[in-house]
């Protein structure tokens, strides 16, 4: 463990994704169609509901919940299955496992640089406007502390995901179908699409113990001091959940991953 | 793994790769069953190769296209796994421990870039000292010695995708020797450059095994690589080792042949390959002298590039 090569790996990650200025600004744009499409969308659900307030969210704690959710879903991103994939097929995948460090480690790193740049150039400005438009309906306090510690484990377990799916295309040869899945059931049973509060009781009860949730909900929850994440209790069992599924998903997606590498270094590829 | 020399950078004990493959099928029906088809091919891409390659040494290993050569290399840096056989690098067994092996071996190949596409060379080589974890003292005494062997200082702080491709693999090299490791391997490093940029890549790899002493696998199909840079050369053909000496030696071997050179009236060259022991080069010329006037004769020894021709197409029989 040597924290100049890792800092050394998230730079170079910094500058390439710097590098790509315009998609940052496109990124912004399309979330911007996005959320217009989503405001005008819950606006109807909400005119023909009848009541301000529907399964314990009004319409502007619904926003700020989708808003923020968009933003870090831009935010924490990744793109392994695609770049795994795509390094397999053309054979570049030898030049990473070429590397001296790995290949879990170095890819993680390496990707760590455009996050960081994401949560700077979309992440924080989507935060600051939330507050100016709503007046300061976000609580400011210790809550940003557990987001910026839940968003991390977040990533780790988000990255854990892609590094279980990955494999799976290897193995199909299919990258685009099960990418897609992969991707659906996520934004889905993670709350980035629909918050988890409009699910009916029965699915909610399962869809909160899976991982998908401590991706996007559970730090979202902590930031805007939801589901209980305003008591030491609630906090504490938020963290547990996102510590289960961090440790549970890692060695499972060890275990992928040695199985993929057996097969590229036994098969090649 | 007893008798392990310190004189020995590569050894390679009667290892064998194969690869598993499916047998596809004709035709959409065919792809269909492909499915769920188990019915595998075994092939064989290096069969019972063992070699040594000392320290310091520039060797060159040959062999047609598919002969097996990338695989060979690749079992050496340890992303393949030897079905059979024993592979000690520096050593150790490669794919065993694969990071620690990576420390110490240095990889171009000809046709990709390990380079940090969107940034300027310094920055790739910033970041590989941190990722080989090289002292600052090192790095820095590396770059003098870059400097001094080729012009760098102009593609230094170029984007590495604004390159030519010649500029390209040169800094590929460079970074493949940045932490100095006691091999390099350099699969068809001079593939698609002209003239000058081979020259000058020739000379760089000559210059850096000079000054380090690294031992260099170098995999190849220009024959003017081998005879600027090699004193011994393997040539492998479907995975077997069918030669395995000096290039002296080889050509040597087939010290009896010579290329005939004539000028035609026209002013065009022919040329012709003939085997002294059987056929008189007298006889030749006397032969075509009656056919056609010629108006100028060379006789020339067996270029390299003819022998290992004479080689693969004997193998191939």
């Amino acid at each position: 463990m040597n924290p100049k090569r890792l800092l050394s790996i998230t730079r170079a990650g910094i500058m390439e994704s710097l590098h790509f200025r315009l998609g940052i600004f496109v990124t912004l744009f399309a979330n911007l169609i996005y959320l217009v499409l989503v405001y005008y969308l819950w606006k109807a659900i909400y005119d023909s509901s009848g009541t301000d307030v529907v399964n314990g969210m009004t319409f502007s704690d619904t926003m700020i919940y989708l808003i923020l959710a968009t933003a870090l879903f831009n935010f924490l991103e990744m793109f392994v299955v695609w770049d795994m994939s795509r390094s397999i097929q053309s054979g570049k995948i030898v030049l990473d496992l070429l590397k001296p460090m790995r290949f879990r480690k170095y890819t993680f790193w390496s990707y760590t640089g455009n996050h960081v740049v994401q949560f700077v150039l979309t992440f924080i400005p989507t935060f600051i406007v939330v507050m100016i438009v709503t007046r300061g309906a976000i609580p400011l306090g210790l809550n940003l502390v557990w987001f910026l510690i839940a968003t991390v484990l977040a990533l780790i377990i988000n990255y854990n995901i892609e590094m279980m799916v990955a494999p799976i295309c290897l193995f199909t040869e299919s990258t685009w179908g099960i990418n897609i899945v992969k991707e659906t059931i996520v934004l889905l049973l993670s709350g980035a699409s629909i918050p988890l509060a409009f699910f009916p009781e029965k699915a909610r009860m399962i869809v909160q113990y899976l991982p998908f949730r401590a991706v996007y909900d559970i730090p979202l929850s902590i930031l805007l001091g939801k589901s209980g994440s305003d008591t030491w209790q609630g906090l504490v069992s938020l963290f547990g959940l996102q510590l289960i599924w961090l440790v549970v998903l890692t060695v499972c997606g060890n275990l992928f991953w040695n199985c993929a590498v057996k097969k590229v270094t036994v098969n090649g590829g | 793994m007893s008798d392990l020399s310190v004189n020995e950078a590569v050894v390679m004990r009667n290892v064998c790769k194969d690869f598993k493959v499916l047998n596809r099928h004709e035709g959409l029906k065919g792809s269909i069953r492909d499915l769920f088809s188990r019915d595998y091919n075994t092939v064989s891409a290096v069969k019972d190769v063992t070699l040594t390659v000392h320290k310091g040494e520039i060797i060159g290993y040959l062999g047609p296209n598919g002969a097996g050569k990338s695989t060979t290399i690749k079992m050496m840096t340890g992303v393949l796994e030897p079905t059979s056989g024993e592979i000690l690098v520096n050593g150790k067994v490669p794919y065993k421990n694969r990071t620690e092996n990576c420390e110490n071996i240095g990889v171009v190949f000809g046709q990709r870039s390990q380079l940090w596409w969107s940034l300027p060379l310094i920055e790739s080589f910033k970041l590989l000292r941190d990722l080989y974890m090289v002292p600052q003292k090192d790095y820095e005494a590396m770059i003098e010695l870059y400097r001094s062997l080729v012009d760098i200082d102009p593609i230094l702080h170029k984007p590495v995708r604004q390159m030519s491709l010649g500029q390209r693999t040169l800094s590929d090299i460079l970074a493949a020797f940045l932490h100095n490791p006691p091999i390099v391997f350099l699969d068809e490093p001079t593939i698609g450059l002209d003239v000058s940029m081979k020259a000058k890549i020739r000379e760089l790899i000559l210059g850096l095994n000079k000054e380090k002493n690294t031992t260099v696998i170098l995999t190849t199909h220009d024959m003017g690589d081998v005879d600027a840079l090699c004193k011994r050369i393997v040539i492998i053909d479907k995975g077997t080792k069918i030669y395995d000496n000096d290039i002296e030696h080889l050509k040597n071997y087939f010290g009896s042949y010579r290329t005939l050179k004539l000028k035609l009236a026209d002013d065009t060259w022919e040329e012709y390959l003939i085997d002294e022991k059987t056929t008189d080069v007298m006889d030749v010329i006397m032969e075509k002298q009656k056919e056609k006037k010629i108006k100028d004769v060379k006789i020339l020894e067996i270029s390299t590039e003819e022998v290992i021709k004479k080689i693969y197409e004997g193998s191939a029989k």
